[in-house]
This record gives structure tokens, sequence and C-alpha cells, in this order.
């Protein structure tokens, strides 16, 4: 029976963890397709959310399954949860991809991206915290999930710059107000990918430890 | 307090002064509140048991608090029913039982000399796995007891009290004259229940009361223990980790006669603190 229930459980993590690969890789085309005039990216994108609503939803039934059939307690029960819970936010963050994509069609968008330093910084920086998310996610490791925490602050700086850039520029700018519009949701779905990256660390840090981090100030 | 106290967050009411509604007086009073200690009832301090020459419980210190249910959980042959079995020396009957260290009840030694194990029993009910009524009428099977120990009040009185308080009077109160042997097997364990409170002991003891019965009478046995200990302190022995879960307040794990832990059961069952205890609950050992 336990054999059974741990065998079952794997099965669903695979399950977790290649939607989470197929996730990360939505998130990098969204990326490349700002700063390329190639829309096959951006449509790959687009394309790939059906696929990923319907990992949700199955992850989602398995879970809710395997639950309801065994009723786990300790960390058995702490990993149906972590896979519940990230597999909300890997669809979120699958959503946020799409919204990057589709803002990325309008030319302008591109143009100013180029001009952008701070977005082109937070492209690698966001990547990189949801990478480490996933890692984290994958191998159980709360120290990198730990890491991950660190670098949201970054990421919120970054974001609060360019805010204050469109203000700053838009009305001067050469490119019309849709354009800067376009540009700053780019960045808000890139700051909220960040975000779904962190309530990933936060729980593979309660899966591993049993430590509730959320709502809690970083040092 | 006779052996020590502990401090928990508890809730007073206050929504009679808010205006809040009866569901939320209750999420109010169960979130927050002042701190109620706890009294403590039953306290092991060092305790082991030896059966002869095999030591069946090893230096257990462990606080039982009152009107709570605490389990306990462990496989089989790790000594829980020993421990239970202790408190009110139902292991008297063995022989070649020993015990060193302390068994305290209300502060006072379990096994001092001085201690009566017939009124320790009276004050220390216990409900066993099988039910086990006296082959008499149902009424006979709550009043006997109560009988033999001069009660004094009305006992007409004492039984339905007893009976509805076991969840049992609904059942039985138009064949109380009927042979306890008739009704089935949860009935019959909810009258042996019936039976131990009748007279009127601080402590339940029970152990394993519902490895013989089906998953409804089960059922009707847990929310009967989460209704008695408004009244009684409960001491729950059972193997089955999804009812210490459901009905204990705290949930003390044993292994090969050592307490390996003991917490709230709902940090048990989720974050335990002792590996031994997350691959027991989980079943990856045991």
């Amino acid at each position: 029976m336990t054999a059974h229930f741990v065998s079952q459980l794997d099965d669903l993590m695979r399950m977790s963890l290649r939607m989470a690969a197929e996730v990360e890789e939505m998130v990098e085309r969204a990326c490349d397709a700002i700063y390329t005039a190639d829309e096959a990216f951006a449509r790959a994108v687009v394309a790939k959310d059906g696929e990923i609503d319907r990992q949700e939803v199955e992850v989602e039934a398995e879970a809710i399954r395997l639950m309801a059939l065994y009723q786990p307690v300790g960390v058995d029960l702490r990993q149906l949860c972590a896979v519940l819970k990230v597999n909300n936010d890997l669809e979120r963050i699958a959503d946020c991809a799409v919204n990057i994509a589709e803002r990325s069609r309008h030319l302008e968008v591109q143009q100013l991206a180029a001009q952008d330093p701070q977005i082109r910084a937070m492209c690698p920086i966001v990547r990189r915290i949801l990478r480490n998310a996933v890692q984290s996610y994958a191998s159980g490791d709360a120290n990198i999930a730990s890491d991950v925490l660190k670098e949201d602050a970054a990421i919120d700086a970054v974001y609060g710059q360019i805010v204050r850039g469109v203000v700053a520029q838009a009305r001067e700018s050469e490119y019309p107000i849709s354009a800067h519009l376009d540009l700053l949701s780019v960045a808000k779905n890139l700051e909220r990918i960040a975000d779904h990256a962190v309530n990933i660390a936060e729980d593979v840090i309660y899966l591993e430890t049993g430590t509730i981090v959320r709502h809690k100030p970083r040092a | 307090m006779a052996i020590g106290t502990q401090t928990v967050m508890s809730g007073e009411a206050r929504g009679a002064r808010t205006g809040l509604s009866a569901v939320a007086q209750r999420a109010v009073s169960n979130s927050a509140g002042g701190a109620m200690p706890l009294e403590v009832v039953i306290a092991t301090r060092d305790l082991s048991i030896y059966y002869g020459s095999f030591q069946a419980v090893k230096s257990v210190s462990l606080d039982f608090f009152k009107n709570q249910v605490t389990a306990i959980i462990g496989p089989s042959g790790c000594g829980k029913s020993t421990l239970l079995r202790s408190f009110n020396r139902m292991n008297d009957f063995v022989p070649g039982v020993r015990v060193s260290g302390e068994a305290l009840f209300r502060g006072q030694n379990i096994y001092a000399p001085a201690s009566d194990p017939v009124e320790l029993r009276r004050r220390i009910g216990m409900v066993f796995q099988k039910p086990n009524p006296f082959p008499k009428s149902i009424f006979a099977n709550v009043a006997w007891g109560a009988k033999i120990n001069g009660y004094v009040g009305k006992i007409d009185e004492l039984v339905e009290r007893c009976l509805r308080q076991a969840a049992l009077w609904d059942d039985v109160k138009d064949k109380l004259n009927q042979s306890a042997l008739a009704l089935s097997g949860g009935q019959q364990q909810r009258l042996c229940i019936a039976r131990a409170i009748a007279l009127e002991p601080e402590v339940l003891l029970m152990d394993e009361p519902c490895s013989a019965l089906d998953p409804i009478a089960t059922a009707r046995i847990e929310d009967l223990i989460d209704s008695l200990k408004c009244r009684y302190t409960v001491i729950l022995v059972t193997h089955n980790m999804q009812q210490a879960a459901r009905v204990s307040d705290r949930t003390a794990f044993m292994y090969m006669g050592e307490l390996v832990e003991v917490d709230a059961t709902s940090k048990m069952f989720t974050i335990p603190s002792n590996p031994r205890t997350e691959e027991y609950i989980t079943g990856r050992f045991g």
C-alpha cells in the first residue's frame, strides 16, 4: 500500500516537474520574443498556454485523488500540498508569459524595450530566479530556495525604476503612449513571474523544513 | 496543578461585545484570546515496566492533561498498551510484572504501597479493544458498578444520564431490560463506555476501542470521544493513525518501549520533529 502510494506520488511529482520545465521554456521564449522580430516565438508561447492549462487540471485532479484515497500525513501531506500550490503558480506564470508574448508582437514595444536597459536587465534575472525556484523544487533543496527569496527585492527595485522611467519619459517620447503602457505591462508580468517563483521557493522551504516563511520580513 | 502546568493559547469569545455572528465568534474564540493553563492529571517520570527480564517500557516521562484526548501510537509491541494499563494497575494481574520510576495520578504515586487499586480503577476507567458487556440487561450493565460502590442517588437517572453521555440512550431507551449481548458491536462498545462513566471517573483509558468495529460504529465512537473530553481526560491507544489524527489533541509516538516524540496532534501529523515519527506515520516502517 505504502509502496504503491509512494510510486504514485513520484509519478505526480514527475508530472509537475514536466509542467515546470515547459513553463520555464515559455518564459524564455516570451523574453526572446521581446527582442526579436520573429513572431514565431510569441505564437509558440500563446499556443502552449492551452497545454499548460490542461496539465494544471490533470496535476490537481491527481493530487486530490491521492489525498482522498490515501489521507497522507507528514512529509507526504506537505509534498501534496506543495504540488498543488506550485501547480497554481506555474499556471499563473504561463499566463504571464502569454501576456508578455502578446505585448511583444507590437513593433514599438520591441523598439522601446531594446532601448530600455532596465528591461534588458530584468529578463535574465527573472529567468534565473525561475530556474533556481524550479531547481529547488525538483531537488528539494531549501538552500537554493532561500537564495531565490533574496532576489525578490532586486526585481521589485528594477520594476520600480522602469515605472519611474516611463512616467518621466512617456510625454516627450516619439512612441505612442500605448507602446509605453505595453512596455509597463511587460515589466509588470516579469515582476509577477518573479513573485510566483518566490512563492514556489517558499513552498519548497515549507516542504523541506516545515517552516512557513511567507509574510515575514527578509534579511 | 499537581505536577506542573503548560500554557496554551485558547480563546475567550469576544463576540457578544463586538456583535459578531456565532460562527465568527467561534472562529475568534479559537484563534485568539488569553492563555489558559493546562492541568496535569496523569504523569509518568522515568517509568519503566518489565515483564520478567524484558523491558517493555523504557524510562518514559509524559504528562496527560485534563479534558484532553491524548493518543498513544506506535507499532505492535512498542509498549503503548503496557503503558496505558499501568495507569490503573491492570498490569498487576500479569505475573512477573515489575515497575520502576513513577506513575502519578493527581500527584500521588499510583504504585505507592498505600494506593488502593480498586479505588484507582474507579477513578480511572477503562474501555477495552473488544466490547465486553456483562451477560446481563442493558440497565444492569450500567447500574452494576454504581450499585456495588454504594451509589446513593436515583439509579434510573444515573443509567439514563450515562447512556445519554455515551450516545446510546435513543437506541436502547425502550429495551433497557433486554440482554446487552443482543446489541450490535458498536452499541456494546458504547454500553461499555456508559458502564465506565457510571462510576464517575476522572480519566478514561481506551485500548484500541474501535478495532473490532465497522467504520460507521467507529465514527460514532470517535464522535463520542470528542464529546466525552469536556468531562473526562481521555487516553487512547490506537493502531489507526487517522483515528489518532481525528480525535486527539496530543499524540505520543512510542517505538520499542521508548517515547520517541509527543506533541500537538496537528503538528505530529504535518511536521513531526523526529525522523522516526515521520517514517512511522507515513508508513515507511512499522
